[in-house]
This record gives structure tokens, C-alpha cells and sequence, in this order.
């Protein structure tokens, strides 16, 4: 689908006229699919802010493989199937970077990202996904959460 | 010069009385050129500056720690023979004797003993640096345990007081003579009111524990509510790294002891909520070559057998999502010792068998025989791993006031640190401490039968496990890497340690430590 531009276009005795061209527009918007090859390659702030655009970009990057991608950004090899599997199960990639990998990377800034870090994070997680459903309904207004310790920024003194 | 016996005198004389000096100079705030030579001192014959006064007290005072504390036969013949050339400069004397009576001080600036001048101002103990808060125990614990602290504290004032009447009361309580000790605990209890941070509510605590004990309180075990002692052990396996540290560090040992097996057979000797064994079935899932099966007897209380079930059912779940092959069976017994080999179904052709114990085998000694014969029973069921988690601590001996000493030590460091890590909010914390606190009731007040936290070290358990026919499995690097980052998350500024000691893994605070965790499996003899 091409649009209607208008266009400033210099004739050859140095008036500029208005024209009206046709251009093919591609917009990043129809190509769901690129949006997504695109989005897969940014680093964890950018993908935040990207999911902040708007309400169609927010529905792109809910794909878990985005967050797959970034969780794997700096290890290899690269994990087998049956990790993904495990971690779908327990809730996906785009928690497990909320509630574990990011604050992990944020409480160790100086981390070096490896195997170790990401299997802790993942036990962390697996252990969290139990609690959510040993508690359930649990009485009082804040449940557990054995996750807490990750949640609130350390004082260094 | 050779060091007359009366130098010797004059040492430990000049010591205190040095110390004393050197902190009214820091206090007083008189100028004086840094390069004078203290006046006092000079007339006596030694040569100080008054810019290394503050120095030279510290490393006297370590001196005379390190010389009251040392082994009588190897130091004499060191202080006897050595030469020491020019002893007038006090400062480098000092400092030979010290690194020659080899004493490697832990001159972290944050722990040694800091010498601004002891006020009665509060605020000058409420200073905004934190580490000021943090319990100092001076050197009448180090005769208690000399080698868990080798840096030198020192006790703020407000703090002795109450350290003091705490020890004077349980020592009164020893000798029986319990008006003194009533009236003691009195006092404690309005000191501790008045001391702010983790020592006024430790000191809380352990005054309520003499109380009921001079009053012969025995709280029960059994008196307690269970739902509400799964949520205090449910919020302290989320606030502090203590729990998480035990499961991590025993699921690595058996991950590291079934590498190879086809099914996996996990006995939990305490099954409390199930919280160790999901991260281990996310670890089986993800297994090179696929999972094994795994299976999982909980040994629980009788009266929460329902509530075993239904743990049973929800680790099921858990195991269909991670796709591994999961049965459980739940085992309820009012004690351990009850349990025999055949209750356990194993199934040992196709199955590696694990037995798992945190914090559960402390209890067992509170019947004499019953830890042989629980151990008699684990070896019959032939493990292949063994993993203990135990507190490392000795509450158990024979002498109240030993045990109370003891207690106070390590209580106060647990206290101490869930204080530091500004992570947890205060109501969580006021919870852990709760739970702390009913461990403190029990080691002071009850006796017999009803004192179940019967800590021991590990160097006792590993007499134990060996007399009870154990070799022990070395955790190895991995184990310890885990550990390490885990408690690297807790922040706490750095305060949480995990040490190794001859392939056991030590969480310590502070240098002291506090949980131990070890792996054990059948003599060599007794294998298949």
C-alpha cells in the first residue's frame, strides 16, 4: 500500500515546487515479524522501553523467544530444548528475566554471565513457582515470596 | 638486650594504662605537633609519637589478647630467647612480637577495635555507621571459643552491662542460688530494653529464657501451633540466606552423587514444606541425557499428615510441568529413631537411594541411644549419599553455663546479621527473630527431654557419622561457587562467608560460623 506524500522537489531554475509523489511507505508496524527480529536483538533497558511504546509493540514483545534471547544474550553454548520447555513451564522467559536475571544482574553488576549465574537464577525461579503454589491462598495480605531478598535495593554502608 | 623478666612486668602493666592513654588523646582534641614525641612516655624511657599513639595501643592490646589466650609451651620459649633491639621504640617491639608469636591480625579497619573514647552518650553509640551497632563480644567469650574470632572487638560501653548481667545471671542459675539470679534477671531485662539493635533484643530473649527457666517454665515442643511454625520457618527460608545455603549446597551433593543413575530415590528426614526439592527436580529435568525418575519419601509429624499429602500432590504438579517422573510417599512418625528399614520400600536394583537431613538430626539426641540407632537404620537402607546440614555450634554439653555462653555467641552473630542486611523488611525480620527466639527458649530454659535443640559441631558430627560407619564426600568447587554467589545476592555488605573446611562447606557471619554442611557416604567396607 503505497501513500500520497507531499514532497519538495528542486527544478532546474532554482524554484522549488510541491509535488506529489508516490512512495511505497514501509511501515514497521505491518511487519509483525520483523518488528519482532528487530526487538530480539536489543539488550535488556532497550527491550523495556520498547515494550513501552505502544499497545502493539507491548503484544510483540510479549513473544517469550525475545526474552529467550536476551536471558542467553551472553552464554554458550546454547541451552538445550528441553530447558525451554522447563522454563515455559514454570511461567517463561520474560518472568524469569523480571524476577530473577534482572535483579541478579543489577544486585552484581561486575557479574560475569555464565552457566553458574544462570542455573542459580533458574533454581531461584523453579523455587519460586512452588511457593506461589504451596501458598495459594494464603492468609494476610502479603504472601511469601522467596524471591523478597532479590526485590529491594541493598544499603551499602 | 635481652627481655628481663621485669620488662615483662612492665609490658603488661604499661599495656592498659597505654590503651587508656591513647584513647583520651583521640578524645581530647589538644593539637600538638604530630611529630612530638610523647612527653609521658618519654620520661619512662620509650619513644612514642603522638600521631602513633592510637596505633600502638591497638597493637598492645592484641599483644597481651594474644599472649593470654596462646599456648603456654611454644610462646614461652619465644619470649624467652628472642633478641629485641632498641625495646624503647615501643611501636616496632610490638609488632615483632606479634608476627613473630605468629598472630595474623585481622586488621580489616571496620573490625578492629576502634578507638574512639567510651562515653556514656547515646549517640555516640547510635552513630549513623552501622558497624558501631554490630555486637561486639569481647574476650570473655574467647576462652569459650578462641578460635571463631581472631579479630579483636570491643564491647561498647552500654553493651558490657548488659553482656555482663546476662553471664552473672546464668551463673547464678548454675549455682542454684535463684534469688540472686531473679533479681539479675530483672535487671537484664531493663537493660535490654533500653540497648538498641540486635544485642537489646538477643539480650531480650535470652533474659526471657532465664526467667522461665528460674521459674521452671518448660515450654513444650508440643505446645506449639503448626501452621504457625510452617509460616515462621516459611518466612525465615525467604528472609535469610541460612535455609536456602542448606538446600542449594545438599541438592548440588546429590546432583553431583546421581549423575549417572536412572531413578532417583530421595529420603527427606524432615520434609517441613518441600522447599529443597524443587530446585533439585528443575536441576534432574535439565539433565544432559534426559531425567531419571525420581521419588521422594517425606518424613513428617503424624499430625500433619494431611498436610504431607497435599505438599506431596503439589510437588507433583511441579514435576509434570518440569517433565520429570515423580512418586511420592509420605511417612509420618512421632520420632525419628522409630523408623526401620523396611518402612521405607526401597527398591534397590533400579534406584539410587539418598538420604537428606537439615537440621533434623539435632533433635534425636535428646534420648540417649537414639542417634546410634537412627544412624543404624539410614546405613541398613544403603545410601549412596548421605547429606547433612546441621547448625554449627555446641549447645549440647553437660555444663548450663558453658551451653549458655555458647548460645549467646551464636545467637547474638544470627542476630546480628539479619539486623545488617537492610533487605528485609522489619516485619519479616521481627518474624526470623521470633523463630530464632524460640530456639534460644529451648537451649536455656528446657532440659531433659524437652530440649530438642541439641546443637553440635561438626567436628562432633563427624565423629559421629564415622563411628557410625561414614566416610565423608568432599562437596567440591561447584558446590561451593553456588554458595557463594547465593550469599554474594544477599548483600549484607559482604558479611556472610562460606568457608571450606576438610570438603565441608561453613556459612559464616562475621568470620563466626554458623551453619554447616557435609556429605557422607557408606565405609568403604560396607559398600557393595
Amino acid at each position: 500500500m503505497s501513500e500520497k506524500r507531499i514532497g519538495i522537489v528542486e527544478k532546474s531554475n532554482n524554484k522549488r515546487q510541491r509535488v506529489t509523489q508516490d512512495r511505497p511507505e514501509f511501515s514497521i508496524n505491518d511487519h509483525h515479524d520483523v518488528l519482532l527480529e528487530i526487538l530480539r536483538r536489543l539488550d535488556g533497558p532497550s527491550l523495556c522501553s520498547a515494550a513501552c511504546v505502544c499497545r502493539l509493540w507491548s503484544a510483540v514483545a510479549r513473544n517469550d523467544s525475545i526474552w529467550e534471547e536476551l536471558c542467553f544474550q551472553q552464554v554458550s553454548p546454547r541451552p538445550s530444548l528441553s530447558l525451554r520447555s522447563v522454563v515455559s513451564a514454570l511461567g517463561g522467559y520474560r518472568c524469569l528475566y523480571f524476577l530473577c536475571i534482572r535483579p541478579v544482574l543489577a544486585r552484581l553488576p561486575k557479574l560475569l554471565w555464565t552457566r553458574d549465574q544462570l542455573q542459580l537464577s533458574l533454581s531461584l525461579y523453579c523455587v519460586h513457582y512452588y511457593e506461589r503454589l504451596y501458598v495459594g491462598a494464603w492468609i494476610g495480605d502479603a504472601p511469601p515470596s522467596s524471591l523478597m531478598f532479590l526485590r529491594k535495593p541493598v544499603n551499602v554502608v | 638486650m635481652k627481655r628481663s623478666h621485669q620488662e615483662t612486668y612492665l609490658e603488661q602493666q604499661e599495656a592498659p594504662s597505654v590503651a587508656e592513654y591513647g584513647k583520651k588523646l583521640e578524645g581530647s582534641s589538644v593539637g600538638g605537633g604530630d611529630d612530638n614525641i610523647d612527653e609521658l612516655l618519654a620520661a619512662l624511657g620509650y619513644k612514642v609519637r603522638s600521631s602513633d599513639m592510637a596505633d600502638v595501643a591497638n597493637k598492645l592490646e592484641q599483644l597481651e589478647m594474644v599472649l593470654s589466650n596462646d599456648v603456654v609451651g611454644s610462646s614461652n620459649s619465644f619470649l624467652n630467647d628472642t633478641v629485641h633491639y632498641n625495646p624503647s621504640d615501643l611501636s616496632g617491639w610490638a609488632q615483632t612480637m606479634l608476627s613473630g608469636l605468629s598472630y595474623y591480625p585481622d586488621l580489616d579497619p571496620t573490625r578492629v577495635c576502634d578507638l574512639r573514647p567510651i562515653t556514656n552518650d547515646d549517640e555516640s553509640c547510635c552513630s549513623s555507621n552501622s558497624s558501631n551497632k554490630r555486637i561486639r563480644l569481647g574476650p570473655w567469650c574467647d576462652s569459650v571459643s578462641s578460635e571463631s574470632t581472631r579479630s579483636v572487638v570491643l564491647i561498647e560501653e552500654t553493651g558490657i552491662r548488659l553482656v555482663q548481667a546476662l553471664v552473672a545471671c546464668a551463673e547464678a542459675v548454675q549455682q542454684e542460688n535463684l534469688s540472686l539470679a531473679d533479681a539479675l534477671v530483672k535487671r537484664v531485662g531493663s537493660l535490654a530494653a533500653s540497648q538498641a539493635g540486635a544485642m537489646g533484643k538477643v539480650a531480650t530473649y535470652f533474659a526471657e529464657a532465664l526467667a522461665r527457666r528460674i521459674y521452671r517454665i518448660h515450654p513444650s515442643s508440643a505446645a506449639v501451633d503448626p501452621s504457625f511454625e510452617e509460616l515462621l520457618q516459611m518466612n525465615f527460608y525467604d528472609s535469610s540466606p541460612y535455609l536456602k545455603f542448606a538446600h542449594f549446597t545438599a541438592n548440588q551433593a546429590i546432583l553431583e552423587a546421581v549423575t549417572m543413575a536412572r531413578g532417583v530415590h530421595v529420603i527427606d528426614l524432615g520434609l517441613n514444606q518441600g522447599m529443597q526439592w524443587p530446585a533439585l527436580m528443575q536441576a534432574l529435568a535439565l539433565r544432559p541425557g534426559g531425567p531419571p525418575s525420581f521419588r521422594l519419601t517425606g518424613v513428617g509429624a503424624p499430625s500433619n499428615r494431611e498436610g504431607i499429602q497435599e505438599l506431596g500432590w503439589k510437588l507433583a504438579q511441579l514435576a509434570q510441568a518440569v517433565g520429570v517422573e515423580f512418586e511420592f510417599n509420605a511417612l509420618t512418625t512421632e520420632r525419628l529413631p522409630d523408623l526401620e528399614p523396611d518402612m521405607f520400600e526401597t527398591r534397590p536394583e533400579s534406584e539410587t537411594l539418598v538420604v537428606n537431613s537439615v537440621f533434623e538430626l539435632h533433635p534425636v539426641l535428646a534420648q540417649p541411644g537414639s542417634i546410634e540407632k537412627l544412624l543404624a537404620t539410614v546405613k541398613a537402607v544403603k545410601p549412596s549419599i548421605v547429606t547433612v546440614v546441621e547448625q554449627e555450634a555446641n549447645h549440647n554439653g553437660v555444663v548450663f553455663l558453658d551451653r549458655f555462653n555458647e548460645a549467646l555467641h551464636y545467637y547474638s552473630s544470627l542476630f546480628d546479621s539479619l539486623e545488617d542486611s537492610v533487605v528485609i523488611p522489619g516485619q519479616d525480620r521481627v518474624m526470623s527473630e521470633v523463630y530464632l527466639g524460640r530456639q534460644i527458649l529451648n537451649v536455656v530454659a528446657a532440659e531433659g527431654i524437652d530440649r530438642v535443640e541439641r546443637h553440635e559441631t561438626l567436628d562432633q558430627w563427624r565423629r559421629r557419622m564415622g563411628t557410625a560407619g561414614f566416610d565423608p564426600v568432599n562437596l567440591g568447587y561447584d558446590a561451593f561457587k553456588q554458595a557463594s554467589l547465593l550469599l554474594a545476592l544477599f548483600g549484607g555488605g559482604d558479611g556472610y562467608r562460606v568457608e571450606e573446611n576438610d570438603g565441608s562447606l561453613m556459612l559464616a557471619w562475621q568470620t563466626k560460623p554458623l551453619v554447616a554442611a557435609s556429605a557422607w557416604k557408606l565405609a568403604a567396607e560396607l559398600r557393595r
